[in-house]
């Protein structure tokens, strides 16, 4: 069916061929490039996607398929929405997923409320996803290109938008979405992908916490690199620059390779350990999504927790306001912050934030 | 006449594809030297025209000689092209943003064009080229001079509005400054961002004041706030002359007389104003007048400023001694050309336009007041220019409102798009109407171009959109 698709283009190769693709189709497609973070002062840094570049980018992209677009400012929501909350995880000791925090909370929001003003029918990205009409209902799947699916980033959806929205590289590869767009000719056909965080202009996180959240904040200060009994090894710059499962920046001289196992904000410690140590076999997540109804207790799924890991087997334990797996196969360095994505086979359930995750053989 | 080395010939082309009419200027550039033979030759030329790209009849005149023609669309895949030639055809767009910018005349590109190839000398060298490029830049601050009433040295070419506003601002700011003076400078709530951040960003470092005084709906002004500003001396004020985003005329005359009276220095924004109502300063006690080509059928990027003979300022550029130093930098002379005759074609022009186009833009609120319930135009109670319509709209976002309107083909604006606090989008409706005014705005403006099909049909679908917006009838 022909109809109005408002389509999000963040001035990357993606969205531009999905934009192409959308035309190709016949459908009646606007553009729009949310404009989430100005860099002020640092605009010259030539961070790929997001920016003004992006806009521009967007724009000439728009001019060549002479279809209309506009530029949605969602600066304000964006701040509050997915700076905040990025800089208030990192202050607890986690490590947050602002990409998914955006589409939940701010992109896809904007562009339905907007789209529905401008008589759009429909709502299209370029994330590499499918979505599937079936007798279940609406289905969120991953992506067929199994190095770029990002359903990852898309648990947090609310459920009944996904009837409206359209993901045309969904079965594509990447390599055949370059090859559109140099067909094509589109000027961001040979632009390189953007894997850092839109709003970190200077490419480390550390400096925006320091802005945010002020350097003298304990998740800035000095603080006791400890092992599992408590015991001091060493010392830490502050612990909002570590993450479960990092081995670098912890120095030397701990005999053998250590990682971080977990950060105790109340205590400003980074507690490490032995590789074997990282291992869990149980995962508690909370802040949940469902775009299914979720799973029975005792029901087996599978559940992906970090962008491109690979979902391990799973088995529902508990399921209140937070869900309880029992992983079945021990997976390392499960990160409190991140996301879990449940899945079926290929299809989403859902979602939450890792809240906590433990293993029941100590080593 | 300026020689010209080459002849363009310009011939509207229509034809149709699939029932989407699309009209063309076909240009043809003759070399020297073939012009009586293809000049007659081209009158004849028939140019076969087919999607996407042009040829030329193998049994025309013009054979061998370079056809230039402007593709509307270039590069579109196969399938693309097929997929837009299914659509719907387009309405026929209308463009009411002419506050915005304005499409250069012909005249005036005409009289720029020898300055890009033959006279392309640099006015300040000795020998002929520089002499040829310095008299045409003569000739063209003496037609600015004398359509604006002031002296030929009193005029300095710029690159545009901002700039020469940034120049007579903080230019005489900061000369204040010079002399070791604390001065304070007074603009108008209803400045262009171009006065408004110049005299704050002049003043941040403390040594001077900067204070902004009020315009009401009615374009009166708040004259005691004025008068205090002009009591702490030395005093620059900046009010402008036609208000750009609602087309108040603001009292600049009665303003200037009081700042020469009290001994102040008085800059008047005059964008908007040229070739809108009468702007002389012999007739008005300006002290510096900011002028733009863009808004008056002159190419982008040119500009004046007038300095009133013997006031100082300093200048913002080091350089060169060009513009009396006040503006270094090589002249473009092809902008003064362009800019000296676009402003006096468009006085010249002025009554009988500003009668015309004000009938249009009468019709315009008039319509608009008939047929959108609930709204406000702003500034109606005050004197306005014949060019500008500004509506307040109540119950839509504004740009929600402004996407619906060039999605249905009609180009308007809102207020600065920096503005997200409030509803109107706009400083200056924020400043007449209040911070928490819920109202969108959006505003219309007429040319020269604007006829009375525009204006009916550009209300007739603000109507629409409206409803719409509103939660009236599906799209």
């Amino acid at each position: 069916m022909k109809s109005r698709v408002l389509v999000a283009m963040s001035g990357g190769v993606d969205s531009s061929v999905a934009a192409a693709m959308l035309v190709e189709a016949g459908h009646d497609v606007i553009g729009v490039t949310m404009k989430t973070f100005c860099y002020s002062g640092t605009e010259d840094h030539g961070k790929t996607c997001c920016g003004l570049d992006g806009i521009a980018d967007a724009r000439r992209v728009a001019v060549a398929l002479d279809i209309p677009h506009y530029v949605f400012d969602v600066e304000e929501d964006f701040n509050r929405d997915v700076i905040d909350d990025f800089v208030a995880e990192y202050a607890q000791g986690r490590t947050p997923n602002p990409c998914v925090r955006c589409n939940s909370n701010t992109k896809f929001r904007d562009l339905l409320a907007r789209g529905r003003d401008l008589g759009c029918d429909r709502i299209a990205s370029g994330h590499y996803v499918r979505v599937r009409r079936d007798e279940r209902g609406t289905a969120l799947l991953r992506g067929l290109d199994p190095d770029k699916d990002q359903s990852y980033f898309l648990w947090g959806l609310p459920a009944d938008i996904l009837p409206g929205l359209l993901f045309p590289l969904g079965e594509l590869k990447k390599s055949e979405v370059r090859a559109r767009a140099r067909a094509l000719s589109l000027v961001t056909a040979d632009k390189p992908e953007s894997q850092e965080i839109c709003f970190v202009p200077t490419g480390d996180y550390r400096d925006l916490l320091k802005t945010r959240l002020g350097a003298v904040h304990p998740a800035l200060q000095e603080g006791p690199i400890v092992d599992r009994q408590g015991r001091e090894l060493a010392r830490h710059g502050g612990y909002a620059g570590f993450t479960v499962g990092q081995r670098k920046g912890l120095g030397g001289g701990f005999g053998a390779p250590m990682y971080v196992l977990e950060i105790r904000p109340e205590e400003r410690a980074v507690v490490v350990g032995k590789r074997e140590e990282l291992h869990a076999d149980s995962v508690d997540i909370a802040g949940l999504n469902w775009l299914t109804d979720p799973p029975a207790v005792g029901s087996r799924v599978h559940v992906q927790l970090r962008y491109r890991a690979p979902a391990v087997p799973a088995v529902v334990t508990a399921l209140h306001q937070e869900l309880g797996l029992e992983l079945l196969e021990e997976v390392a360095a499960v990160t409190p912050g991140q996301s879990a994505v449940v899945f079926d086979d290929d299809r989403v359930l859902g979602g939450g934030r890792i809240v906590r995750a433990e293993s029941a053989v100590r080593v | 006449m300026h020689p010209h080395r080459r002849v363009v010939l310009t011939r509207r082309i229509g034809y149709e594809i699939q029932g989407i009419s699309i009209t063309h200027d076909l240009q043809v550039t003759i070399p020297a030297g073939e012009h009586d033979s293809v000049n007659r030759g081209a009158k004849r030329a028939r140019a076969s025209v087919w999607k996407g790209g042009w040829s030329v009849d193998p049994d025309s005149r013009l054979q061998g000689s370079k056809v230039h023609a402007k593709s509307y669309r270039c590069n579109l895949s196969p399938t693309l092209r097929r997929a837009r030639d299914a659509l719907p055809p387009p309405m026929n767009p209308i463009y009411l943003d002419y506050a915005a910018t304005t499409p250069v005349r012909t005249e005036v590109r005409d009289a720029m064009a020898p300055y890009f190839d033959e006279l392309f000398g640099n006015p300040s060298s000795t020998h002929r080229w520089g002499r040829q490029a310095a008299a045409a830049l003569a000739e063209a601050r003496d037609e600015v001079a004398t359509v604006l009433g002031a002296r030929f040295s009193e005029i300095l070419f710029t690159r545009g509005g901002t700039e020469s506003d940034n120049l007579g601002v903080c230019g005489r700011v900061g000369w204040h400054m010079s002399q070791g003076d604390r001065p304070t400078v007074a603009v108008s709530s209803v400045e262009h961002k171009a006065v408004l951040t110049a005299a704050k960003k002049a003043t941040a470092d403390g040594r001077g004041r900067c204070r902004v005084f009020d315009v009401r709906p009615d374009g009166s002004v708040d004259m005691d706030a004025i008068d205090a500003a002009l009591d702490e001396g030395p005093t620059v004020i900046s009010l402008m002359w036609v208000n750009n985003e609602t087309g108040i005329v603001l009292p600049v005359p009665s303003v200037a007389e009081r700042v020469r009276d009290a001994g102040g220095t008085m800059h008047t924004d005059a964008v908007q104003a040229a070739g809108k109502v009468p702007v002389r300063v012999d007739e008005v006690p300006v002290d510096l007048l900011s002028l733009a080509g863009h808004k008056i059928y002159g190419p982008k990027g040119t500009g004046a400023l007038f300095v009133r003979r013997g006031l100082e300022v300093a200048p913002l550029l080091h350089g060169g001694g060009q513009e009396r130093m006040l503006r270094p930098g090589t002249e473009d002379v092809a902008g003064a050309v362009g800019f000296a005759t676009a402003l006096r074609l468009v006085v010249e022009e002025r009554a009988v336009e500003a009668a015309r186009q004000g009938q249009l833009r009468d019709r315009l609120e008039r319509t608009i007041l008939e047929s959108v319930p609930d709204i406000r135009i702003n500034g109606g109670p005050a004197c306005r220019a014949h060019h500008v319509c500004s509506v307040g709209i109540s119950g839509v976002d504004g740009r929600s409102l402004l996407m619906s309107m060039d999605l249905e083909g009609v180009a308007a604006s809102g207020g600065s798009a920096c503005q997200s606090g409030s509803a109107s989008g706009s400083h200056v409706v924020s400043a007449l109407y209040g911070e928490t005014d819920p109202r969108a705005t959006i505003r219309f403006s007429l040319s020269r171009h604007t006829t009375e099909q525009d204006v009916v049909r550009g209300a007739e679908i603000l109507a629409r959109v409206v409803e719409r917006l509103r939660g009236g009838a599906p799209v």
